[in-house]
């Protein structure tokens, strides 16, 4: 395309900035929402539990040398022992996440919750871009790119005789959508809730299951040698009291 | 922990404050932030933010955690109407908050109507079970009581949980102590040790625990967590220097000279001791040269 695509003022005024008002009073609008939604969920006591229980048997991994042999013994036997230890896990008994989503309501609820106030304006907002702005080219970046970046700026228009440097208003919507967060950030204070990638995370790593690394803190310990390192400090201390004498 | 950075910049902080150079809404923040107990400067500052009503309006939402922080201040000052004053204005803002609740206990916890607050912490509990705050307090309350054995039930309760805190061992193990029950308070420092190893004081501790129950082994056991310590301060422990000279002398006595011990060490820390007083105190030096006779390291 030799000559330039001259684009209408009238589409900078009613497609470009309208978009991305939209979107940055819906970003506010969903951050309020999903804040009246939010429940402080109390914790758990069995899951605090488990947690601590993990800290302080990888302290004991990490620090075992530290400690007389049989204080290491008597606390490997009371976290690993296959009747009633700390880090034991039934068999069969571990929970898993789905069954425990099931047979916990309120969890259910909360997902349901975060992925409404996620989804819906979402699908709202595209289905708007759409239905009103289908195939405009709403703006022109002001240097050239790569034919790579055709599917990410010029989305919606099937043409490949279009420089790539045109951006298409569907394209404009996830440039907005993926790109506003450090906007939202300065609005609404740091830790805002309109942080869609730090809730997809979240959402992966819904999935935990804390008897698992009980059991690998098990193993852990199971494989640790005590080695008491006491006696070599009597020696060093007997070196650091020598140089302090010598000086 | 406080690292070294913030430490700086909080006594930086408290000497523009103290001078009347300002700052003392950030001086506040970083107490509370790094969980220290200033209360007596918290009160003073805190107060007269409190009291300057453009000032306090200045600080928008953050003016509540202010009450909360200068209520909780004046309490461990004994300020009863201050603290009582600051509740009021967050019962008001806040009716029927549990964080408002827990200070309305604790103020009933410092006019010393134990009776009465260990009702209201129980009530909080109730609401949530795993509330440390309230957990810690009902500790520091049988204690004041000096109910001993009850607050080692409270503690066992909370360690049950969180069994991670090593502060909440510490405070076990020192209490143990203080019962004299040697072989729970070890199991304590074992487990501070564990925790925090690279920490002198819990080595020197668990010695002491260990010098203190007695025997071949544990003597022996004690005098290395003394050398551990001597290690970890570069020698300038004098306690530790007298536990490493007062183990060998014990092990010696038991022993009856039987056991070869390795005395090399002892001798060592009996003459880093000498120079330790003769920089110091010259004026100790004989009462510590008898001392070290009656235990023939000398």
């Amino acid at each position: 395309m030799a000559e330039d695509l001259v684009l209408d003022t009238a589409i900078r005024d009613w497609v470009l900035i309208p978009l991305s008002v939209v979107m940055v009073l819906i970003g506010v609008l969903r951050y309020f929402v999903s804040k009246l939604m939010r429940t402080t969920q109390l914790p758990d006591s069995k899951i605090i539990k488990e947690g601590q229980v993990i800290i302080r048997a990888r302290n004991l991994r990490a620090a075992a040398n530290f400690i007389p042999s049989k204080a290491f013994r008597a606390r490997k036997l009371y976290y690993t022992n296959e009747e009633n230890g700390l880090l034991h896990v039934p068999k069969g008994q571990g929970q898993n996440p789905q069954a425990q989503m099931l047979s916990d309501p309120n969890m259910a609820m909360d997902m349901m919750k975060k992925n409404l106030s996620m989804i819906i304006p979402q699908t709202l907002t595209f289905a708007w871009v759409n239905f009103f702005f289908s195939g405009f080219v709403a703006a022109k970046i002001p240097f050239p790119l790569t034919q790579r970046f055709r599917s990410m700026l010029q989305n919606g228009i099937d043409l490949s005789t279009v420089d790539v440097s045109y951006v298409s208003s569907r394209s404009w919507y996830f440039l907005n959508l993926f790109g506003l967060r450090g906007l939202f950030s300065l609005i609404l204070g740091e830790e805002n809730a309109t942080d869609d990638t730090q809730r997809m995370m979240q959402m992966s790593g819904f999935g935990f299951d804390p008897s698992k690394s009980l059991g690998a803190e098990k193993d852990g310990l199971d494989i640790v040698q005590h080695d008491w390192v006491l006696p070599k400090f009597e020696q060093r201390a007997g070196d650091v009291l020598r140089k302090r004498l010598s000086s | 922990m406080v690292s070294k950075t913030e430490e700086s910049q909080l006594q930086q902080l408290e000497n523009q404050v103290e001078n009347g150079g300002g700052g003392a809404w950030e001086y506040l923040s970083l107490v509370r932030k790094l969980k220290l107990r200033r209360s007596d400067k918290v009160l003073k500052h805190g107060l007269a933010l409190l009291n300057d009503p453009k000032k306090r309006s200045a600080l928008g939402p953050d003016e509540w955690n202010l009450y909360e922080q200068v209520a909780t201040a004046a309490l461990d000052c004994q300020c009863l109407e201050v603290a009582k004053d600051c509740i009021k204005v967050l019962q008001k803002k806040f009716p029927g908050s549990k964080r408002v609740g827990r200070l309305e206990a604790m103020l009933l916890e410092a006019k010393g109507s134990w009776d009465e607050a260990e009702k209201a912490y129980s009530s909080l509990l109730e609401d949530n079970a795993l509330d440390q705050v309230i957990s810690m307090r009902r500790v520091a309350m049988a204690k004041a009581r000096g109910d001993i054995l009850g607050a080692i039930d409270w503690l066992n309760k909370y360690l049950e949980i969180f069994m991670a805190d090593h502060d909440a061992w510490r405070e076990l193990a020192e209490i143990y102590v203080s019962l004299q029950m040697y072989k729970q308070a070890a199991f304590c420092y074992e487990e501070l040790i564990l925790s925090q190893p690279m920490i002198p004081l819990h080595h020197l501790a668990y010695a002491d625990v260990l010098y203190t129950i007695g025997g071949l082994e544990n003597l022996q056991t004690a005098k290395k967590y003394y050398a551990s310590t001597i290690e970890l301060t570069g020698g300038k422990n004098t306690r530790a220097l007298y536990g490493i000279c007062l183990c060998t002398s014990a092990i010696a006595q038991l022993t009856k000279g039987k056991n070869n011990e390795d005395k090399e060490i002892s001798t060592l820390a009996a003459a880093a001791l000498e120079k330790d007083y003769k920089q110091s105190s010259p004026d100790k030096v004989s009462l510590l040269a008898s001392t070290l006779k009656t235990m023939k390291l000398q």
